[in-house]
This record gives C-alpha cells, sequence and structure tokens, in this order.
C-alpha cells in the first residue's frame, strides 16, 4: 500500500452549494441558496410544499440540472454523474414503487448487482429490520414495510452519501420510531444522511444542523439545537409562585424580563444557565421549591411554521 | 464480466415476474396457441386446402396459419410486452430508481430486449411443434435457416419499435390498449387471420407498409416445401430492417426514464 493511498478520498465537505439558482421558464424555483453539509453528518432540509425541495434534492442527485450556482457531491459535480460517483450515492427516492410481484430479497439482491462493493443482502435486510417479511412479495407489505424496502435499496451499495426523502411520510409513530433508529444506525456506521422531512420533530431528532427553505431560499440553517437561539428565540423558564416567594424578589435577580400570569412565572432568557442558577439559589436561601418548574427551549416546528407562513405545510 | 452478470440478473427478473402474472401468460402465451388451435381446426373442416401467396408460392392452409400466427406471437412477446412493461416499470418509478444506481442504462434495455426474444422464440418453438405434430406442418429444410432468420429479424424489429412505442405512451393502460390494439389490427392487413389473396387490394397496399405483413409473408414462404432457393425475399428483409432502424432511432432519442404522465 503506497503512502497516497491512505489519503481520504473523501473531503471533509460532503455536499457543497453555493448560488444554486433553478427556473422553469419564468418561475424561479430556486433563487439562490448555499449550504454545506459536512461529512458524516445528518442534514435535516424542512421545506414546505412546492418550496423547491424536489427541485433542490434532485439536482444534487443527479436527476435534474441547474440553471445556476455551483454544486458538489462528493467532490463531483451532479449534473455529470458518473458510475464511480453513483456506488457512492445511495437513493431513497419518494414515490418510486417496486415491482410488486419481487420478493422483498430478490429486489434488494438485483440492486446490490448494480454496486462495486455491495452490503451483503442478509445483513441488509436485517438492518431495515425485514428479516421476517424477506420471502414475501412487495406487493403484500404494508406501506411502511414498503418504505423500509426503499431504505434497503438506498444503502445495499453501502454509499458514502444517502439521500433520504421522506422517510417516514405516512408511518404510525411505532413504525417511524424503528426509522429513526435505522438512521441512527446509518449515522453510527460513518454515514453522511440528507435528510428531507415533513415532520420537524424528526429533524429535531435525527438532524445536527438543518436548513429551512422558503420560496427557494434558506430562510435559516443552524445547528439543529442552535437554530431557535440564531433566530433569536429564547429559551423559556417557567415555574409558579406559592408565597414563599414574591415576583420582585425574581426581577431582582432575573437577567431578563419577567412575565407574570396569575401566578405563574415565565422568563424568556437569552442566559438560562445564569438565570437558573440565580433562581435556584434563592429557593436554596429561602429552603422552598420552585413549583412545576420547567426549561423550554425554543421549538423547532413554531419557528419552521411562522418563517414558513402563507405557504402549504 | 460484470456487466453481463447484470444483464442476467435483470432478464431474470422480468422473466419471474412474466411468470407470475397469469394474465400476462394466459395474454402472450395461451392465447396465440389457442388461436392456432382453432384457425386449424376451422380450416381443416372446411376442407378448405392451400392458398397462393403475393409471391406465387402455394401453401397448405395449416402452414399458412401456423407462420402466421408465429408472427403474430412473436410480435405479442416483444413489440407488446416491451410497450406495456417499459410504460408501466416506468410510470411507477422504477426507471427512474434505476438510473440512480450505477447500473449501466445498457444493461436493462439489453435484459429486457433478452427477456422478450427468449419469449418470442420460445413460442416459436411451441407453435411449430403443435403446428408440426398435429397438424402435419411440414419444416422444410432447405428454407428453414431463412424461416429463423426472419424470426430473429421480426423479433429485433418488434423489440426495436416496442420500445419506440415507449415514447409516445403516458400510461401503462395507453400502453397496454394501443400495443396489443396495434398488433391485432395490423394483423388483419397482414394475412394473418385472413389469406391475403381474399383481401381487398387497398387494404393489402396498406398492409405492405407494415412489418408485421413482412415477417408474416416471409414466414409462410419458408415454411411451404414450393418455395424455390433459401426462401429469403430482399423486399421483405429490407422493410424489416429499415422499420427495426427507425424504432431504434425514436428510441433512443426519445426514450425516458422518468415518469410522464405527472409531467406539466
Amino acid at each position: 500500500m503506497k503512502l497516497w493511498d491512505s489519503v481520504p478520498l473523501v473531503s471533509e465537505v460532503a455536499i457543497s452549494v453555493s448560488g444554486l439558482r433553478k427556473s422553469y421558464g419564468e418561475h424561479e424555483a430556486v433563487s439562490g441558496i448555499d449550504f454545506e453539509v459536512a461529512a458524516g453528518e445528518v442534514f435535516g432540509f424542512r421545506v414546505p410544499n412546492g418550496a423547491g425541495k424536489t427541485t433542490t434534492i434532485e439536482i444534487l442527485e443527479g436527476y435534474r440540472e441547474r440553471s445556476g450556482g455551483e454544486v458538489a457531491v462528493l467532490g463531483v459535480d451532479p449534473a455529470s454523474p458518473t458510475r464511480a460517483w453513483r456506488n457512492r450515492v445511495g437513493l431513497v427516492l419518494q414515490e418510486c414503487e417496486l415491482d410488486p410481484l419481487w420478493t422483498v430479497r430478490e429486489a434488494i439482491a438485483l440492486f446490490a448487482r448494480f454496486y462495486a462493493a455491495p452490503r451483503p443482502v442478509a445483513e441488509t435486510i436485517e438492518l431495515v429490520g425485514l428479516g421476517d417479511k424477506r420471502d414475501a412479495r412487495i406487493g403484500t407489505l404494508s406501506g411502511g414495510q414498503k418504505r423500509r424496502v426503499d431504505v434497503a435499496i438506498g444503502i445495499v451499495g453501502d454509499p458514502d452519501l444517502i439521500f433520504l426523502d421522506e422517510p417516514t411520510t405516512g408511518f404510525d409513530p411505532t413504525a417511524r420510531r424503528e426509522a429513526w433508529n435505522m438512521i441512527e444506525g446509518l449515522k453510527a456506521l460513518g454515514k453522511t444522511v440528507f435528510l428531507t422531512t415533513h415532520y420537524m420533530d424528526e429533524a429535531q431528532h435525527l438532524a445536527d444542523r438543518v436548513a429551512i427553505l422558503r420560496g427557494g431560499r434558506i430562510v435559516a440553517q443552524g445547528r439543529t439545537g442552535e437554530l431557535g437561539e440564531s433566530l433569536g428565540r429564547r429559551t423559556v423558564i417557567g415555574f409558579t409562585l406559592d408565597g414563599g416567594l414574591g415576583v420582585e424578589e425574581v426581577r431582582a435577580r432575573a437577567s431578563a424580563p419577567v412575565q407574570l400570569a396569575g401566578n405563574r412565572v415565565e422568563i424568556e432568557t437569552e442566559q438560562p444557565q445564569r438565570d437558573l442558577y440565580a433562581l435556584l439559589g434563592l429557593a436554596a436561601e429561602r429552603g422552598i421549591v420552585l413549583e412545576e418548574l420547567e426549561v423550554r427551549r425554543p421549538n423547532l416546528e413554531d419557528i419552521f411554521l411562522e418563517l414558513t407562513r402563507g405557504e402549504g405545510g | 464480466m460484470k456487466d453481463r452478470g447484470i444483464v442476467l440478473a435483470q432478464a431474470r427478473m422480468a422473466i419471474l415476474v412474466a411468470l407470475r402474472t397469469p394474465r400476462a401468460i394466459l395474454f402472450t402465451v395461451a392465447f396465440p396457441l389457442i388461436l392456432l388451435v382453432l384457425f386449424n381446426s376451422i380450416f381443416i373442416k372446411s376442407g378448405d386446402n392451400g392458398t397462393t401467396l403475393p409471391n406465387d408460392v402455394r401453401i397448405s392452409a395449416q402452414a399458412y396459419f401456423t407462420a402466421g400466427i408465429v408472427a403474430y406471437a412473436v410480435a405479442l412477446s416483444t413489440f407488446t410486452t416491451l410497450a406495456v412493461s417499459l410504460t408501466t416499470q416506468r410510470e411507477n418509478g422504477q426507471l427512474k430508481r434505476y438510473r440512480g444506481t450505477p447500473m449501466p442504462p445498457w444493461t436493462f434495455i439489453a435484459a429486457q430486449i433478452t427477456r422478450a426474444t427468449a419469449q418470442a422464440l420460445l413460442m416459436t418453438a411451441v407453435l411449430l411443434g403443435v403446428g408440426a405434430l398435429a397438424y402435419g406442418v411440414p419444416i422444410p429444410t432447405s428454407t428453414f435457416p431463412a424461416f429463423v432468420l426472419y424470426v430473429v429479424l421480426g423479433t429485433a424489429t418488434c423489440c426495436s419499435l416496442g420500445i419506440a412505442l415507449t415514447a409516445f405512451t403516458t400510461t401503462p393502460d395507453s400502453a397496454s390498449t394501443i400495443a396489443p390494439f396495434t398488433v391485432v389490427i395490423l394483423a388483419f392487413f397482414s394475412g394473418i387471420w385472413i389469406p391475403v389473396d381474399q383481401l381487398p387490394q387497398w387494404l393489402e397496399t396498406v398492409g405492405k407498409i407494415f412489418p408485421l405483413y413482412h415477417l408474416a409473408l416471409g414466414l409462410q414462404t419458408t415454411l411451404s416445401p414450393s418455395a424455390k432457393g433459401s426462401g429469403l425475399d430482399l423486399q421483405n428483409v429490407l422493410v424489416l430492417a429499415l422499420w427495426a432502424i427507425a424504432g431504434a432511432r425514436i428510441a433512443s432519442k426519445r426514450f425516458h426514464w422518468e415518469p410522464q404522465a405527472a409531467r406539466a
């Protein structure tokens, strides 16, 4: 093995997009967006219907040509996809059926053949939790099980980067939880995952970073946990006063304005830790308990709804 | 060869699907056999025992209908099944999915053609076997190579046209209506249901434009012991080849991998 063989081919950046534009005639579906996805991260892409989601993801997947801007996916321009590049990219598309007459194993084994170094078929079937359905025809599976076959086909080539386009739409809560575990498993294997979803809690749960698209532009992006703060949203500390403490004392210690509704206190703070420390210290001095204490971080779903108001969900 | 393995794996999957679709087997395998039995039974009963081909070759009714139904079965096995299955796979997104993998596109087309060709050759063998054993259809050795050549050329032409047709069919329903309908109607113009010498002149003139007429005529000629030489006719070969080339050109320019029905 030569020295340069050990230099990783994968740059630290899995996807890099700058100034991406796409027009259909007069209509501009994507109007200059920029983002980067680091190798090994789960990137959540949250878009209301018809706001350029399909256009963007299909440009990245090598299905559509762009009108402008620069795009590199695993260091390659997806406008001219090569076989070697396809070997490293797995797709889980929306609205693509498989032949209902194939069995699960037949379908996955067929797709495995297309790749240079596929993952073992039996192992892939187990990974998506379809072990007991391996010989069932695809036409007999439930919607959730079919979606798992889609995922199995997307990962059977052992790709470095996986596009998951709404992997859990139409799932019941149990199936969604299982799908989440599977996606976390992919991340644990070191895969980069580009995830689009209709569910903000899904993005919040799975994604390291999130971008929100509206009207063909990115209106917010950042680390999942910090997106709210970066948009000026604050953490809320709330508790109920029960006589041992006066609201003026709370105001004196808090760093932010204190709202009082009935005997419920809420503080919208940029420094939650400092304020909690002060308030808990106060409670400890008095030997009292802060009743119904809660600390609420900014909710991504609220932010999303606010940012995309007036567009489809 | 890894790519050849991909072709074979895909052909195998296509054959599995066909075997698991009773309706398709009934339509493309049982139907021509039933027609063969019906036609031969009807014409033996009526005592009609022979006709003259447009090239003045005399042929028995049994050989005439057997050859014609081989032409019909070849068209069903290739033109119809390819148009329907490719349109269906395109519209349900399966082709789009293939394009997102490292699979070389040609391997998919090659596999579909392999499947269709296997079916066409199998049907030819079965129909010819039944014709020979049950109805005494002769298999003349001098013209048999030309018979095989016509089957192969007809298969190629019909595959090419079946793939080309998918450029114009936007839904599986439209494909499964247009493709078999075209074959049944053209079969009338091509002397498959009714001998050409009983057709009005204009019908035959129109029929001559299309490949099925020439495929049927070529097969009928080469199945007649009174045919001269190899039985190969340049005009038949030429028309079939021209349609094959035209189909291939349309297919290579206008074949779509993404669903068309949903497109604005």
